[in-house]
């Protein structure tokens, strides 16, 4: 009998090998490269839990980053002013900013798609000018420092293993959720919204309680970086990097559970390791943002799908085996 | 580091580890400088001591324009320990320092004067213009949304009306507002002159709207923009008669016999006078670690370059054993500030004068013009 | 009060001015082009730094050069043209590299220009620099001429058409492309003519185009997408809003007050006041 098989990976084996591989790194590479990857491991939170959004119920949230930034100040000031122990500033973060995004959901996830993304594009803004004018409170565009006693763990190789855990827990927790039965409807949503209403689906229901997941999430990672790099800035709330979580998103491929992870571990380490280098090689200080920007520019027109995607498209082309 | 502070800073320790190096260096040993850049965020800061202090094995960092980015760093330096000389002016950071001497005493003030400096010395910029002739009671601040200016508002606040002055209204300006039409008209329709604390906002476009209005009242504050020497260029001449303190001496005026060398020398390296108030500070700071680590060799220490040592020995530079700058004679005090006074670091009140700097006080290079 | 209602409309009239070619490309030919705000800042820096050597023609090379900009964005818009959100991100892109660069080749410094005319006049006690009235002027020409323009000429209705269906409009024989070439050529240089004016007024840094774009889109999308004549309306309103604010609460509170009617107006009533659908 002729069997027709299409050549399979055996993914579980590949991941678990491919998880071990971080473990070991902080005793080979230099301090402030560990440093970096643990703020790698905590970006690619921002990016899975936008892709939450983006790539699963096809809305555009351009202002992720007011989560991130919720989450951040939140707990940064629950530590400072209240003296609460990192966990749980960094929950309540959480917690503050999935009620923001539930907040922002509602009223917005009724927009018109581009109107949608304006609005969450603008919103940033404003948390910003707030933060600026009580800068008594928030520390302005100057930041804040919450002190080294805070720290989620006083060695860097400390704070880059639970950075990892972070990181590998939220995997797991967009996992569940893609693959369960809410993740099943919002794509339904995602691939015809008026067939998914016509089948019973309260689409505006499903929408919010993923934005609010993304929100949590997000507001939880915003969190854990404050205590990762002792301080707070604007940059958090920053259009700079919601467009560096977007192109990480792209480059990976929306909606793909992996492609997000690997673009923002890809798309971080080269910004802030190979790009620093070059810019710092050929002494052009602001060269690593410009590349990244460029990058994006040819992202959008040539690959669209993303790295993921173009895997896919890739695949499904490679001609079939038989035995 | 793009910014005119940042270019000056490079540029100040370029030209004295230059120097330095020519003249044998320190303890037979070249200095070799290495540059970051802190892009005025607190976390690439952090990110960028961490790489100078672990990648780049630096024994001593110069710098720090920002307070806000210095105070929000001095966990980082605990961690990384290694010295920072810095060119801030916020009490905070020094006052962090008395707290808990052990974790920030890394840090030492050296490019700039405490803030705290400034309220008395405006004060005493007032007075002068009263002493001239210029009748000047009521006051309109428009100031900087910045740490180094909030710290020491309730201070200067106090320290006026204490003699005789009111403050009758205060404007906060974030760094990038453009547009001083009202915060002009209501100052001038309220008081008799107006005081810019202005290090991080637009205070060209201030000084611009200041003279197109035709606005009758002075401007004489604290606008660190003024110290530069393209001032007169980039407001199109319109900053003529703005009087205004220079924080630390940094004013390319010869005060003294070094100060005129190193003007001399900066016009000749680079072309320019010196860019910014940064310049000086960060040039004697050079000058100040190769005195501490001469002294620690001399005292016999065996590593004079180990950070412990080194931040003994630049203790020891204090006020009965001053080094002698180009600003003046520089001295820590007990908690790692700048020592003040006529006989060590002063600011000194100034005026644009048909695009020349002119100093009024202490030491005068001309006479007050009044408009 | 009077202050209110002459530097509001001083104000007013820049941001109109600057708001016109937005209006155009976003409000009647819906092309999210975030890069608007590239024109004003390359117009404004190529004339600072032209002006030494070549005086005030640095001023029209300037708007030349920011119109050519606006072409050139219009070919890297045209692959991906019918996906608006991958516009936004791409023009928003383009507007970041271009921020990138001018911080590269001039750093930090804002920069100006020596105002054409100097001098100012005193209306109802307030001092109003002749620069700012000229401001004033050209930007109402300019709106006055483009709303002509879309209702009257030829080629204006074309791009009224284009906005609504692109389809029909080539079904009609309307050359679409030449149509979008000249709504960002047109766009581009009304940006650039708002940018070479603020510089004279104020000073342009790299980040002001990206602040600039933020008042552009308030303006059109309080005053209403496809109405020149909101626009008009809605720049004079920010404009008084902002001044009322700044005197009321002072300066800073500007910018807020400005976002908070933009998030306002799209949640309560996303066509604006005069908005066309």
């Amino acid at each position: 009998m002729i069997t027709i098989t299409r050549p399979k990976l055996n993914y579980l084996n590949w991941k678990l090998l491919i998880a071990l591989i971080p473990l070991p790194l902080p005793f080979i590479l230099p301090k402030s490269i560990v440093f970096m990857l643990g703020l790698a491991f905590i970006f690619a939170v921002f990016v899975l839990s936008w892709d939450l959004v983006a790539g699963y119920t096809g809305e555009v949230n351009l202002g992720h980053t007011v989560f991130i930034g919720i989450g951040a100040y939140t707990s940064a000031l629950l530590a400072l002013k209240l003296h609460t122990p990192p966990l749980i500033s960094i929950i309540a973060g959480g917690l503050l900013a999935t009620i923001f995004g539930f907040v922002i959901g509602i009223i917005c996830l009724r927009l018109k798609g581009y109107y949608l993304a304006l609005v969450t594009a603008i919103l940033p803004l404003v948390f910003i000018q707030f933060v600026n004018i009580y800068s008594g409170i928030f520390g302005g565009y100057e930041g804040l420092s919450i002190g080294i006693k805070n720290a989620l763990h006083r060695s860097i190789e400390g704070r880059y293993y639970i950075a990892y855990g972070f990181m590998l827990l939220s995997l797991y927790a967009i996992y569940r959720v893609v693959n369960g039965k809410f993740g099943l409807r919002l794509k339904a949503i995602r691939d015809d919204e008026e067939l998914a209403e016509g089948v019973g689906i309260d689409v505006v229901k499903h929408k919010v309680i993923a934005f609010c997941i993304s929100a949590l999430m997000a507001g939880l990672a915003g969190g854990v970086a404050v205590f990762y790099r002792l301080s707070v800035g604007v940059d958090l709330f920053g259009v700079p990097l919601m467009i560096l979580i977007i192109l990480s998103a792209l480059f990976g491929g929306l909606g793909t559970l992996f492609g997000p992870l690997i673009g923002a571990l890809t798309i971080y380490i080269a910004k802030y390791w190979v790009f620093m280098e070059v810019a710092r090689a050929i002494n052009i200080q602001q060269a690593d943002a410009l590349m990244m920007y460029l990058l994006l520019i040819v992202l959008i027109l040539k690959m669209p799908e993303g790295l993921f995607g173009w895997f896919k498209t890739v695949r499904s082309k490679l001609p079939l085996r038989t035995y | 580091m793009q910014t005119r502070y940042g270019v000056a800073m490079e540029r100040g320790v370029m030209l004295a580890a230059k120097e330095i190096n020519e003249n044998g260096g320190i303890l037979g040993k070249k200095i070799e400088v290495v540059v970051a850049d802190s892009k005025l965020k607190p976390d690439v800061a952090s990110t960028e001591l961490r790489r100078l202090a672990f990648d780049e094995n630096v024994d001593v960092i110069i710098g720090g324009f920002s307070s806000g980015v210095v105070i929000a760093s001095m966990d980082t330096l605990a961690e990384v320990e290694k010295v920072w000389m810095v060119a801030c002016a916020s009490p905070t950071v020094t006052e962090k320092v008395k707290e808990d001497y052990d974790i920030y005493k890394y840090v030492f003030r050296v490019g700039s004067t405490n803030s705290s400096t400034f309220p008395a010395d405006l004060v005493a910029m007032l007075d002068f213009l009263n002493e001239k002739g210029v009748k000047v009671k009521k006051v309109a601040v428009i100031r900087d949304e910045a740490k180094w200016v909030a710290d020491i508002m309730d201070q200067l606040r106090q320290i006026l009306e204490v003699n005789g002055y009111e403050v009758v209204m205060e404007e906060v300006v974030p760094p990038t507002q453009e547009d001083f039409s009202t915060a002009l008209l209501e100052a001038q329709s309220k008081a008799d002159v107006i005081m810019p604390l202005i290090a991080h906002g637009k205070a060209a476009s201030l000084v611009k709207q200041w003279k197109d209005n035709e606005i009758k009242i002075p401007l004489a504050g604290l606008d660190l923009h003024a110290v530069n020497p393209d001032y007169w260029d980039a407001t199109s001449g319109k900053c003529d008669l703005e009087i205004y303190l220079a924080p630390s001496a940094s004013v390319p005026a010869e005060i003294n016999e070094k100060m005129k060398a190193f003007i001399e020398a900066y016009k000749k390296e680079y072309g320019v006078l010196p860019e910014a108030y940064s310049a000086y500070g960060c040039y004697d700071a050079v000058y100040v670690y190769k005195e501490a680590v001469e002294r620690a060799a001399k005292a016999g220490e065996k590593n004079p370059f180990d950070t412990e040592v080194l931040i003994k020995y630049l203790e020891s530079i204090n006020a009965e054993n001053p080094y002698p700058g180009v600003r003046g004679n520089i001295a820590f005090t007990s908690h790692h500030d700048l020592v003040y006074g006529d006989k060590f670091i002063r600011n000194y009140i100034c005026q644009w004068q048909n695009g020349k700097q002119v100093t009024l006080y202490p030491k005068a290079t001309g006479e007050l013009i009044i408009q | 009060m009077w202050e209110v209602l002459i530097i509001g409309t001083v104000i007013g009239g820049i941001w109109a001015l600057v708001a016109s070619g937005f209006s155009l490309t976003f409000g009647v030919a819906r092309i999210f082009n975030f890069a608007h705000g590239t024109y004003f800042a390359i117009a404004a820096y190529l004339a600072a730094a032209l002006y030494p050597t070549l005086g005030y023609f640095s001023i029209f090379l300037a708007i030349f050069a920011a119109g050519i900009f606006g072409l050139v964005v219009n070919v890297l818009i045209k692959p991906i043209r019918d996906r608006e959100i991958m516009v936004i991100l791409l023009t928003l892109s383009v507007a970041l590299s271009v921020e990138q660069i001018l911080l590269i080749i001039f750093q930090d410094t804002s920069i100006s220009i020596p105002p054409v005319i100097n001098g100012v006049v005193e209306i109802a006690g307030v001092p109003v620099t002749y620069t700012r009235i000229i401001a004033l002027i050209i930007a109402l020409l300019c709106l006055a001429a483009l709303e002509i323009f879309i209702g009257k000429t030829r080629l204006g209705r074309e791009i009224n058409a284009t906005s609504q269906s692109s389809e029909a409009a080539m079904m009609v024989g309307i050359d679409v492309e030449k149509v979008y070439s000249s709504t960002m050529l047109i766009s581009a240089i009304l940006a650039g003519i708002g940018g070479v004016l603020y510089a004279q007024i104020y000073s342009v840094n790299p980040e002001t185009a990206f602040r600039i774009l933020i008042f552009a889109f308030a303006v059109v999308i309080l005053g209403g997408l496809g109405s020149i004549k909101g626009s008009i309306i809605a720049a004079f309103l920010i404009g008084y809003v902002q001044t009322f604010v700044s005197i009321v609460l002072g300066s800073r509170w500007s910018e807020v007050a400005v976002i908070a009617v933009i998030i306002a107006i799209l949640i309560v009533r996303p066509r604006g006041l005069f908005g066309v659908e």
